[in-house]
Order: C-alpha cells, then sequence, then structure tokens
C-alpha cells in the first residue's frame, strides 16, 4: 500500500431527518446531523479539532459557522470545499489528508443541503446577453445545465458503448429496491422498468428517473487516527486509500472524456494506492445525482470492465439484496434523497460495522465511494479493520 | 416576449464572433498543431499561450444531442421542442461545439450523421448553428495539423 502518513478511520456518522417540502433553519438541519454522529462515535463537540465542508455556498453553514453552533473551542484545521470539488465526499478526503498529516486529530464533516438550493430543473427568466463563459451555452437554450450535458453523455454513451436504456433503469429500480429496507429513505415504494419509462422526460433521453430528489437534509461524520479510533466503542473502519480525479482538458462539456469525465483516471490512481483491488470490493457506494454517474463509476473502478455493465448487471440481480456486488444500498440519492455524495460514505461505514440488519451485506470487509463525474471526482477504499 | 441572449464578445473571444460574422468558424490553433474551442488563453492539450485563429470548414458529425422537451430558459419556451447536440468537427478527433440542430426534426436525428455550418443573426452578431449536410457527407477527417 503506498501512502504517506498516520492511518485514518471514520468513527462516526449522523444524519438529520430527511424532508420533502419545508424550508428549515439550515443551522438546526446541521445540528441535528453533527450531534447524531457525535453520539454515534461516542465523542463531544470538545473532541473535535477539525471541520470540513462541501456546498454551494449558499445551503450549508460554513466550518466555523459550525464550531460555533457546536460549541467547539477551536480547530487546527479546517475548509469550506466549493461547489467545483468531488460533491460532499470532498469534505471527507480533506479531513482524511488532514488527519493523515498530522495537522487535527478528530474532524467533523458534514453537507447539509435543502430542497430549493438542490432543484436545479427550474425554468428560469433568461437574460437578454450571453457574457463570459456563457457566451457559447446560453444563447442556445442551455439553461438546463448539467441536466443537458448528462442527457447528451447518456445518449453518447449508448452510441459509443452499446448496452440497452435498460441499463439506466437497473440503477433506478436498484434504488427502490433498497430504499424499501431503509427508513430514512423518502421513496420506499418498488418501481418496475415499466415505471422508469413512463416517467416524464426531462430532455431526452434523460428521464425524470434518472434524476435523482432533492431534499431538505443534512448528514455528518467523524473522522479521526485509527489509533484513537480504536479505544472507541464502534467497529473499527479504516480509509484505505483515496483519490480524486479530473481526466485531461478537464470540462463538463468539452473534456476530452466526455463519457466517463475524470472517474476512469481516479479510479486507476485509486487503485494504485489502495492495499486492496476491485475484486476484493464487496459494496459499492457510487454517486448517482444522474444514473449516467453510477453507471461510469462501476466500469471506471473495474467492478466491470468499461462497456460491459449491460452484461455484468445481469438485469439488476448483481446489484440488488443478496447480489454479487450490492450497490448503494441505502437507496441513493434517488431514493433516499440528494444528500449530495457524503451519505454514500456514511453508508459504506455502516456495511462495514456490520450491524446494518436488513440491508446488511454479509460479509462485508472491503468498500468503494465514489462521488461526481466529470471535471470533479472522488473516491475512497474503506475497509473494516 | 422574452428575448434570446446575444453573446457578448470580450478580448479572448473577439476573433472567434469576428468571424462569424463573417460566415467563418474560427477556432483557436497552438504552435503545437492543437486546435481549441471554445475561445480560451491558452490551449488546453499543452498550455502553449501561442494561438492563432485558424478556420474551420464546419463540416462535421453530431458526437450527442438531447431534445429539449421541457424548457429551461423563458425565451427558448416556444421552441420546445428544440435540439442541442455537440458536433464533432473534422479537422479533430475531439474538438466539438455546442450548437442547436436547424432544419431537421427530432426524430431524424442520429448519433454520427453529417452536419454542416450555418449562422443564425443575434442581436449585433451571427451565431454560429448546424444543419444537417446538404450532400449527406460529413468529409474525410483530416489529420492534425
Amino acid at each position: 500500500m503506498n501512502r504517506a502518513g498516520r492511518e485514518v478511520a471514520v468513527v462516526g456518522v449522523g444524519y438529520a431527518p430527511v424532508a420533502r417540502r419545508g424550508t428549515p433553519d439550515i443551522r438546526e438541519l446541521t445540528l441535528d446531523a453533527c450531534e447524531d454522529a457525535l453520539d454515534d462515535a461516542g465523542l463531544r463537540a470538545e473532541d473535535l479539532d477539525g471541520i470540513f465542508q462541501y456546498s454551494f455556498g449558499i445551503d450549508s453553514p460554513i466550518s466555523v459557522g459550525t464550531q460555533r453552533l457546536l460549541g467547539v473551542p477551536n480547530l487546527t484545521a479546517f475548509n469550506d470545499i466549493m461547489g467545483t470539488g468531488p460533491s460532499g465526499l470532498a469534505s471527507a478526503m480533506d479531513a482524511a489528508m488532514a488527519i493523515a498529516s498530522g495537522v487535527c486529530e478528530t474532524a467533523l464533516v458534514y453537507r447539509t443541503i435543502t430542497q430549493v438550493a438542490g432543484h436545479t430543473g427550474a425554468l428560469r427568466e433568461s437574460p437578454t446577453e450571453a457574457p463570459g463563459p456563457m457566451q457559447f451555452s446560453s444563447p442556445y437554450g442551455f439553461g438546463g445545465g448539467i441536466i443537458l450535458a448528462m442527457a447528451m453523455k447518456k445518449r453518447r454513451r449508448l452510441a459509443e458503448l452499446g448496452g440497452a436504456m435498460e441499463d439506466y433503469g437497473h440503477i433506478a429500480l436498484n434504488a427502490r429496491e433498497w430504499a424499501a429496507l431503509n427508513p430514512r429513505a423518502v421513496f420506499r415504494d418498488p418501481i418496475t422498468m415499466d415505471d422508469y419509462f413512463g416517467s416524464r422526460m426531462v430532455a431526452d433521453p434523460l428521464l425524470l428517473f434518472d434524476c435523482d430528489y432533492p431534499v431538505n437534509a443534512s448528514c455528518a461524520a467523524i473522522l479521526t487516527t485509527a489509533e484513537r479510533a480504536r479505544d472507541l466503542a464502534q467497529p473499527l473502519v479504516l480509509v484505505d486509500a483515496m483519490a480524486y480525479g479530473t481526466g485531461s482538458s478537464p470540462d463538463w462539456m468539452y473534456a476530452d472524456d466526455f463519457v466517463f469525465g475524470g472517474t476512469i483516471s481516479c479510479g486507476e490512481a485509486l487503485w494504485a494506492r489502495s492495499s486492496f483491488s476491485a475484486s476484493d470490493v464487496d459494496v459499492a457506494e457510487l454517486y448517482d445525482g444522474f444514473t449516467h454517474i453510477t453507471i461510469s463509476w462501476v466500469e471506471a473502478l473495474g467492478l466491470c470492465g468499461i462497456g460491459e455493465f449491460h452484461d455484468w448487471v445481469d438485469d439488476g440481480r448483481t446489484i440488488g439484496p443478496g447480489g454479487s456486488l450490492p450497490l448503494n444500498t441505502y437507496g441513493g440519492q434517488l431514493a433516499a434523497g440528494r444528500m449530495h455524495g457524503l451519505a454514500f460514505l456514511n453508508e459504506a461505514v455502516l456495511q462495514l460495522r456490520g450491524n446494518e440488519g436488513e440491508r446488511q451485506v454479509p460479509d462485508a470487509d472491503v468498500a468503494v465511494v465514489a462521488n461526481a463525474h466529470g471535471p470533479q471526482c472522488g473516491a475512497m477504499v474503506l475497509n473494516a479493520g | 416576449m422574452a428575448v434570446k441572449p446575444t453573446p457578448v464578445p470580450d478580448d479572448v473571444t473577439r476573433f472567434y464572433w469576428d468571424g462569424a460574422r463573417d460566415h467563418e468558424l474560427l477556432v483557436a490553433r497552438c504552435a503545437n498543431g492543437h486546435l481549441s474551442h471554445p475561445p480560451a488563453p491558452s490551449c488546453p492539450h499543452c498550455g502553449s499561450r501561442a494561438l492563432e485563429p485558424h478556420a474551420v470548414s464546419g463540416r462535421g458529425t453530431v458526437y450527442s444531442f438531447t431534445v429539449v422537451r421541457q424548457a429551461f430558459d423563458e425565451a427558448f419556451l416556444g421552441e420546445v421542442p428544440y435540439l442541442i447536440a455537440l458536433v464533432e468537427l473534422q479537422e479533430q478527433a475531439g474538438l466539438r461545439v455546442l450548437t442547436n440542430l436547424l432544419e431537421v426534426e427530432p426524430d431524424d436525428v442520429e448519433v454520427g450523421m453529417a452536419v454542416e455550418l450555418t449562422f443564425e443573426a443575434r442581436g449585433d452578431q451571427a451565431l454560429p448553428q448546424f444543419r444537417p449536410a446538404s450532400d449527406g457527407a460529413a468529409g474525410d477527417r483530416v489529420g492534425a495539423p
């Protein structure tokens, strides 16, 4: 294994109650999630000396704001990561690096998000001018932004690599299967492939059920050194390796690799550093803000070969309860709500602890977590200590 | 009624919009021969800052596309359903332009189909657009210059 610095463990996970509507106070949501994580770890606010958060800026308190909310005396490491980072996992990646390098001992990470802030599909006023980066998109009616980019990535993937539209449907159906076992999930009823294809066409060929669901939520995690973690009550969960990935000519639209973005580069770096290989993975928690992202990661991480998802997923059997590679075992953002990536880490930790009851993957020892796509990818391998 | 946005040229992009007004599609060509789009201060392949405008033929293929069936922009409400595409220009693999597709029905568009350059008047600018190639051929891809 290639790693410099101290071993890092994830010792606490927490959630605020998820709501589909309303305008909550983001400080209350954050307190709920962070206190839940501290309780889970058996720690108190004064045990923290690092806080990291990822957000778009308006929908999550800044790290020192949360320090104040919790009454933490001081931080020797902190950061507020912009939307251009690899989603919620970015906060945990920063925290892991700070702890490994000795800049702090015990770090809190969180992502608070509101339903309004997470909703990217609204009709908006058209400005009459398109300056700066808008020059090459707004004039063409590109207000849908990421939604339109994802629609084009889905279509290009199918044209270039084959497979079937049903491949995307299986990600959506799988989310509901696992959500049925997760009391925190917002959508717990199963859907069929007919339901998937019958969902509203957002931007052809992107369907509503290809997209995650905006909610009011917060989730949090606590990381510390492995040495410290061994003194705490929860089963030991270690960060084995992590990597970012951007790909060449990075851009959501103009990257060299339009279909995979930086996911393949990220996967290569991740396995080069890990004690494990793709074939060791027992459970995978892979971002599903859009179903295309999840399929990209399955292949980019080598869980199957590039272009092989269609055969590998075996009509959904591979990734569901009892399958050979359980995927998004809490319902993902498609069914459990858009918590912007950190909940994938939380779920991996819960699986590796072995106490997940109905949705426990048997003998889960190695998990892979991945976030985002395009020019801002991040991934982590965790293992049961 | 909401008006569609007109691009605002700046020092980095002015060459592009000047070319468009003359009904030319210009991309940047760096000292190492890479073509790039959209206009930027340097080449995304090698970082070279020695860039020159380079006219391309305007021929290419549809790399991917989407049919916008639910408007996100007020000014485009009346256009729905309309096409947004990435066109890969014949001059260089990976050289792609974001565009609408004009003079074609959504059901008749396929990835890989040949397209050609056209222009749409927009305010005081000319907006590069693409439509199906009139002769049905994308042209041979030219090797990297």
